[in-house]
């Protein structure tokens, strides 16, 4: 691939800075508003949870159902699935097109492979959103089996798991022209972390593409009778914790390269945020038995040995918070912020676009300490399948990613559109009542479970004196941090409608684009093989007594088939 | 590679929490005793009622006691039972369907149940009360009824 100037060198495409090309528009926007459109299906569900499992509102309103849904673990999936799942996917497949195109300025590889693979991840989103509300999948995002789901529910997931190999494809071969366009160049930072990104998603991807293949789908068909909980969750998590930073990453692309050009500042260091994006890369796998510390199946080794990974998975978003944390500083400094502190309250917190930022990475520390208590393995007993679960990773996901797209939202929006965002009011409206919704909910949510509430349970159904009283003050205040909340999607979608039917003034803000990397990051930070390697060779020591023992290889290969009373269970 | 002074600084710090962090897992493991869910023994799911003893309470005198507990939808067997102040209880439990969870209210029981997987955990009851065990990984429809109970007598 470091073959030299080739005759062929393609002539660098210029994009505008304050609008989009054709072909641009088309394939960005479809992937952006299809995100937005599903979000806007996921994101109202959440608040209507929180009041469902508040016990002052359920007395409040006796036999309240959250709308349109006649059952709680059916709002649930939709919430989870579509959230977690199609929002994301579409979101960071819109998104990296587009950074990938104009950092590298040059266009796709192959647009119609780019089309075919949005056609494939629409279907599956339409497929999984009909098994759910015709009632034959509220099996949450987790689906774990025993639980059987229609069969619609896991073509639609493989569906959109082929179509994001498609879009790793693209961009891989976009970058791989680029780069033999370009010898001894390192590549665009942000194209550099898109691309850790999907190759992480590659790897993380076989193992529920091998679960649903090989286990769901085929019990789903009625083709096999019989399955093995513990190794389809084992095969789940191989996948589920690749999951999380596939969509922290893009987060991690917008401060560390956008934020700079936002804030009018620089950022600390280029070559350690390429070290980081490969740290999340090749720990992202070896870590992910701490989703199960509390399963019967896997050994105390196995646990000790992902806790330790664990650990040190945490040191890329500690590097992170460094290098954007001095950037930041850099940015306070020049808007007048003197002495060692005042930097932080000298941000464009008038900005929509950098406060969503900032308020992303203020939930997101909250985030990733609470991340790190409960993967401690011994603390994690107290608070596994606990609401302070959710309370975490609605700090994470739902903050630090879903916050940050909804302020690229507010930049890239217009430029799909072509006109400027509709209300920066609004919008400021709208990240400062996330932030203390959020702050509110979390904290809610973490505290309930400290005392003992368990997560995904409808808790307006159960039996007197189940939930323990001490939980029962904080999901009251988690419920109104959802009041919150919901008033903060209402601002959002304002935007969004109004930004696309009303707005009459031209683009405001510019791409923030950097079509360089810095010219002293190594060049060996790019050379796949050799981390890919790493990767393997560290999955194959985390997960191969994982898999020797839930497959039970020393007794030839012999899981443990069971059938729920002979067929596959439906659940209503 | 140049790596700024400041960030080196920084790269000791972080040494240091994950450190701290590393110190006071192994602290609570082996100092404190706290324990995890490790493999027990696996039996066929469908031949629960041949390979898993009767559900139930066995007393093994000097305060100890087994439970063998197992968890279908939507409850478990048995409903309840009765242990006297500072009994220490092994509890065995095990699934007959889909996936559930073991989670005993205010203790540090915490268990995933698996069908085929029999699931461990040893605690001891200091203070009289009664003690929900609720089920705690979504198990379907009536999944929030799923509850048994634990009373500590003095
Ligand atoms: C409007 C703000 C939101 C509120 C008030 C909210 C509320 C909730 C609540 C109360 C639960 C837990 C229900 C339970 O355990 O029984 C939940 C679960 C969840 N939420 Fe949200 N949510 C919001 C936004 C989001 C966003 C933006 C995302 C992701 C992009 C998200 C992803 C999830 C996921 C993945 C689950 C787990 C579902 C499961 O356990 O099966 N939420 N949410
Ligand atoms: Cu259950």
């Amino acid at each position: 691939m470091q073959a030299a100037h080739s005759p062929r060198r393609l002539p660098a495409l210029t994009f505008p800075s304050f609008a989009m090309l054709a072909s641009e528009q088309w394939l960005v926007g479809s992937h952006i508003l299809t995100a937005l459109a599903a979000l806007f299906l996921g994101i109202f569900l959440g608040p209507f949870q929180a009041f469902r499992r508040s016990p002052f509102f359920m007395e409040t309103f006796t036999d309240w159902q959250i709308p349109f849904f006649s059952y709680y673990y059916q709002a649930l999936t939709v919430h989870g699935v579509i959230n977690a799942l199609f929002f994301t996917t579409f979101f960071i497949v819109g998104f990296s097109y587009f950074v990938t195109q104009r950092s590298l300025e040059r266009p796709l590889w192959q647009p119609s492979v780019a089309w075919a693979a949005f056609a494939s991840i629409f279907i599956g989103l339409g497929l999984v959103l009909y098994a759910i509300m015709a009632q034959r999948a509220s099996v949450l995002y987790t689906f774990y089996p025993p639980l059987i789901a229609h069969p619609t529910f896991y073509i639609g997931l493989v569906l959109m798991v082929v179509g994001t190999w498609l879009v790793a494809l693209n961009l891989f071969m976009t970058y791989a022209s680029w780069r033999s366009d370009h010898p001894g160049e390192p590549v665009p930072l942000a194209v550099f972390a898109l691309l850790t990104n999907f190759a992480m998603w590659c790897v993380g991807t076989l193992g529920v593409a091998a679960e649903i293949l090989f286990m769901l789908l085929p019990m789903s068909l009625g083709w096999v009778k019989t399955t093995d909980s513990q190794a389809a969750r084992a095969l789940f998590w191989f996948f589920g914790h690749p999951l999380v930073y596939f969509w922290l990453i893009p987060a991690y692309v917008s401060w560390y390269t956008m934020l700079p050009k936002q804030t009018n500042s620089k950022l600390f260091s280029d070559p350690l945020g390429r070290v980081a994006f490969l740290m999340l890369m090749i720990f992202s796998t070896p870590v992910a038995v701490h989703h199960m510390f509390t399963d019967p199946g896997i050994s105390m080794v196995s646990k000790a040995i992902h806790t330790f990974f664990t650990f040190i998975v945490a040191i890329p978003s500690l590097m992170t918070a460094f290098n954007v944390g001095a950037m930041l500083e850099r940015a306070g400094r020049k808007r007048g912020g003197t002495g060692p502190l005042s930097w932080l309250w000298h941000q464009d917190f008038g900005n929509p676009v950098v406060a969503a930022q900032i308020c992303a990475m203020i939930l997101f520390i909250m985030g990733g300490f609470s991340g790190i208590i409960q993967a401690s393995l011994t603390l994690n007993i107290a608070l596994h399948n606990t609401s302070w679960i959710p309370g975490h990773f609605h700090m994470t996901l739902a903050s630090a990613t879903a916050l940050t797209f909804m302020g690229i939202t507010y930049w890239l929006l217009p430029l799909i559109r072509n006109r400027a965002l509709w209300n920066r009011k609004v919008a400021l409206g709208q990240v400062y009542t996330w932030l203390v919704g959020m702050l509110l909910f979390g904290h809610g949510m973490g505290a309930a479970g400290i005392a003992g509430a368990p997560r995904r349970t409808d808790f307006a159904g159960s039996p007197a004196g189940y939930l323990s009283v001490e939980a029962i003050p904080w999901l009251n205040s988690a419920a109104i941090g959802g009041a919150i909340l919901l008033l903060s999607s209402i601002l959002f979608y304002v935007n969004v409608i109004g930004t696309l039917a009303f707005s009459t003034k031209p683009v405001e803000d510019e791409a923030p684009i950097s079509t360089t990397g810095d010219p002293h990051a190594p060049l060996i930070l790019e050379r796949w093989s050799l981390w890919l390697g790493i990767m393997f060779v560290l999955i194959v020591i985390a997960w191969g007594p994982v898999f020797a023992q839930v497959f039970d290889f020393t007794n030839g290969f012999k899981s443990l088939p069971f059938s729920p009373m002979g067929s596959p269970m439906q659940i209503k | 590679m140049h790596i700024h002074k400041l960030e080196q600084y920084w790269f000791i710090a972080i040494a240091a929490v994950l450190g701290a962090f590393g110190a006071a897992l192994f602290a609570s493991i082996l100092v404190f005793g706290v324990q995890v869910p490790t493999p027990v023994s696996r039996i066929d799911p469908q031949q629960i009622s041949t390979a898993f003893p009767e559900p139930g309470l066995r007393d093994l005198g000097n305060k100890r006691y087994t439970a063998h507990f197992t968890a279908q939808t939507w409850f478990f067997t048995p409903k309840e039972i009765k242990v006297p102040r500072g009994a220490e209880v092994t509890f065995l439990v095990t699934s007959k369907d889909v996936t559930h969870g073991f989670f005993i209210e205010g203790h540090d029981v915490n268990l995933m149940l698996l069908p085929g997987q029999i699931s461990q955990a040893v605690t001891q009851f200091n203070r009289p009360g009664t003690y929900n065990i609720i089920c705690h990984e979504y198990c379907g429809a009536a999944h929030q009824t799923m509850v048994a109970k634990i009373i500590v007598t003095e």
